[in-house]
């Protein structure tokens, strides 16, 4: 069972590499991609590599205990842990749902000028609900009222009519791994701004938008 | 004065409780966009007489312009905050939802809803093996895997995850883990006794 | 993040339970358990603990810091300090309810050690309270906030983020006017 599995990943200078997990190091890291995504203010990057290794991971024990012999304690322990996962990994992505829907015109603008090569926040099949779900909203409004008003007025953006995600939302962290000279602006004007060192292990409250790139990276934890 | 109806609309539906839908207002809906119709039709005339000569419309018409946008801006809100409703039933309820909320419903809003229903279904699907995964189960963390049951009908024999079979008749208590009953208490079989 | 999940974290702390019956290694996708020998301390996460417990397949035995004496120390501390002290546990309040729910027949004391966990909880939530008062009063940017659990943080966080996100809204809003011609009449 404690074969590698292998995951690619994206370093932050853009090469990919490919990293070996072991099964336990893929569930923390699914545990980690579900706290930030639940902390987090804005849609992050999709983790579908993990998402998809889990699901394997799951298919494989549930086929396995299929075999196994009925009313074998071991049988309820895999059980037990396989419940543990399928919430961890269901409570992941209904999280990013909630956020494809509540922000779906300003994910599919980001989605629309991401640069090649650049990774998705999306993954595809999040892509295809995405565009389903705007069209099927637009269409919605157009019919019951917009086509009915002045012709001047039968066009919305939705990117104006939907609210963005609040990036300035102060969110709670653990660092992973020293960071030095982050810079916290100042919130009135008669403060000045100043550098902060983050030391692994220490915990802040800071706002979400001076952390983001260290979310990305894993430096950070939210939590 | 202009722009009363719709702010009422949007009154109206943010005095209803969280989560709850009230009836579609569909006369309110229809009063709104009659008076944007006329609205517009009488800014068009004042457009044209702006532009023989008379400028001293132009506030009136710059007015009458924001009004327009107001009333559009009060009855898309109304009508997108409705849908986040609507979608929010769609994870309490499951995919039917009970007789008195459909009749809140326009037609067109049960038709947006059915299309959402058939997006999310197909969006799970695609996720992982043949079966895909049904994000509206698991809800909560898994507790306590064992829960105590109460049966509301004769069901017969079941056999549980120790290979031991017991049986379920009306109104005898078990001790079951709550993976094996999680389909009968949806059934109506088995209830689940909180303690 | 409501109490449940943060439970839900909790029960993967590992505890060290005595069983009745055996049964060998078994690979769970997280990680090797066992083997189980009937009287052989072994360890095991917290949710398969609380579960044998249940079907009577266990002892639990408490961790070393759930005892009276040490944590009317840990409590006496927390009162002595302004800051945070170090908790002996990331999840010592989870760890505690569960553990007194499930097994409070394998903890001695019982009761003194949830007066003691709950009187050093609510000091350290008095703390929380006035640090997020001076926190929102002084509009700092940026705040530490060591030794602080999960638990905590989400006990109080989400309120004091809300909190924040408001007061930015009002600040930010404090610009003039877009459209004043439309206010002219």
């Amino acid at each position: 069972m404690a074969e590698g599995l292998e995951v690619r990943e994206l370093d932050s200078d853009g090469s990919s590499e490919e990293l070996v997990l072991t099964p336990a190091q893929l569930l923390r890291s699914l545990e980690q991609a579900w706290l930030n995504e639940k902390f987090a203010p804005e849609l992050l990057e999709s983790k579908s590599e993990i998402v998809e290794c889990v699901m394997e991971q799951l298919d494989h024990m549930e086929s396995n205990l299929k075999r196994a012999k009925h009313g074998d304690l071991k049988v309820s322990i895999h059980r037990m842990e396989i419940e543990r996962i399928r919430y961890v990994l269901s409570s992941y992505l209904r999280c990013r749902l909630v956020k494809i829907e509540k922000f779906f015109p300003h994910i599919l603008e980001k989605e629309k000028s991401r640069a090649e090569g650049e990774p998705s926040i999306l993954s595809p099949e999040e892509f295809a609900f995405a565009k389903e779900y705007m069209a099927n909203t637009e269409t919605y409004l157009k019919n019951v009222a917009l086509k009915h008003m002045p012709p001047n007025l039968q066009k919305v953006d939705l990117l104006r009519l939907v609210p963005k995600p609040n990036l300035d939302s102060f969110v709670f962290l653990r660092v992973q791994e020293r960071q030095e000279n982050i810079l916290v602006e100042p919130e009135t004007d008669e403060q000045r701004e100043y550098v902060i060192d983050l030391e692994e292990g220490s915990q802040h409250l800071i706002r979400y938008k001076t952390i983001a790139p260290l979310v990305a990276s894993g430096a950070v934890q939210l939590i | 004065m202009f722009g009363e109806r719709a702010a009422e609309l949007v009154r109206g539906l943010h005095r209803a409780a969280d989560g709850h839908l009230p009836a579609f207002n569909e006369d309110g809906i229809r009063q709104v966009l009659e008076e944007m119709k006329a609205l517009y039709e009488q800014n068009q005339a004042d457009v044209n007489e702006a532009k023989s000569g008379r400028s001293d419309l132009i506030r009136a018409i710059k007015f009458c312009h924001c009004s327009l946008l107001r009333n559009r801006r009060c009855v898309v809100a109304y009508l997108y905050d409705r849908l986040l409703r609507i979608r929010a039933l769609r994870w309490e309820y499951g995919s039917v939802l009970p007789n008195d909320l459909r009749f809140h419903m326009s037609s067109e809003e049960t038709e947006w809803f059915n299309q959402y229903k058939k997006s999310l279904a197909t969006y799970m699907r695609s996720l992982g093996g043949e079966e895909g995964l049904d994000l509206t189960q698991d809800m909560k963390p898994p507790k306590s895997l064992y829960i105590e049951v109460r049966c509301l009908k004769d069901h017969g024999e079941f056999e549980i995850d120790d290979g031991t079979t017991i049986l379920l008749k009306k109104n005898s208590q078990h001790f079951l883990p709550r993976w094996k009953c999680e389909q009968l208490i949806r059934q109506g079989v088995l209830e689940h006794v909180l303690s | 993040m409501d109490p449940a999940e943060a439970e839900f974290l909790a029960e993967k702390e590992l505890v060290t339970v005595i069983p009745n019956f055996s049964l060998d290694r078994i690979y769970l996708i997280g990680g090797d358990l066992g083997p189980f020998n009937p009287g052989l301390p072994v360890e095991v996460p917290l949710w398969l603990a609380v579960n044998l417990k249940q079907r009577q397949k266990c002892r639990l035995i408490p961790p070393e810091w759930m005892d009276a004496e040490k944590l009317e120390e840990i409590r006496d501390q927390e009162r002595k300090e302004d800051t945070f002290t170090p908790m002996p546990s990331p999840y010592y309040m989870e760890l505690t309810k569960l553990l007194l729910n499930y097994a409070s027949d394998s903890i001695p004391k019982a009761d003194e050690i949830r007066t003691l966990v709950k009187d050093t909880w609510d000091t350290r939530i008095a703390k929380l309270r006035l640090s997020a008062d001076s926190f929102v009063r002084q509009q700092e940017a940026h705040a530490k906030l060591d030794n602080l659990t999960l638990m905590e943080i989400n006990t109080t966080g989400t309120f004091l983020t809300q909190a924040l996100d408001h007061m930015y809204k009002l600040r930010t809003n404090l610009q003039p006017a877009e459209s004043a011609q439309s206010q002219d009449f």
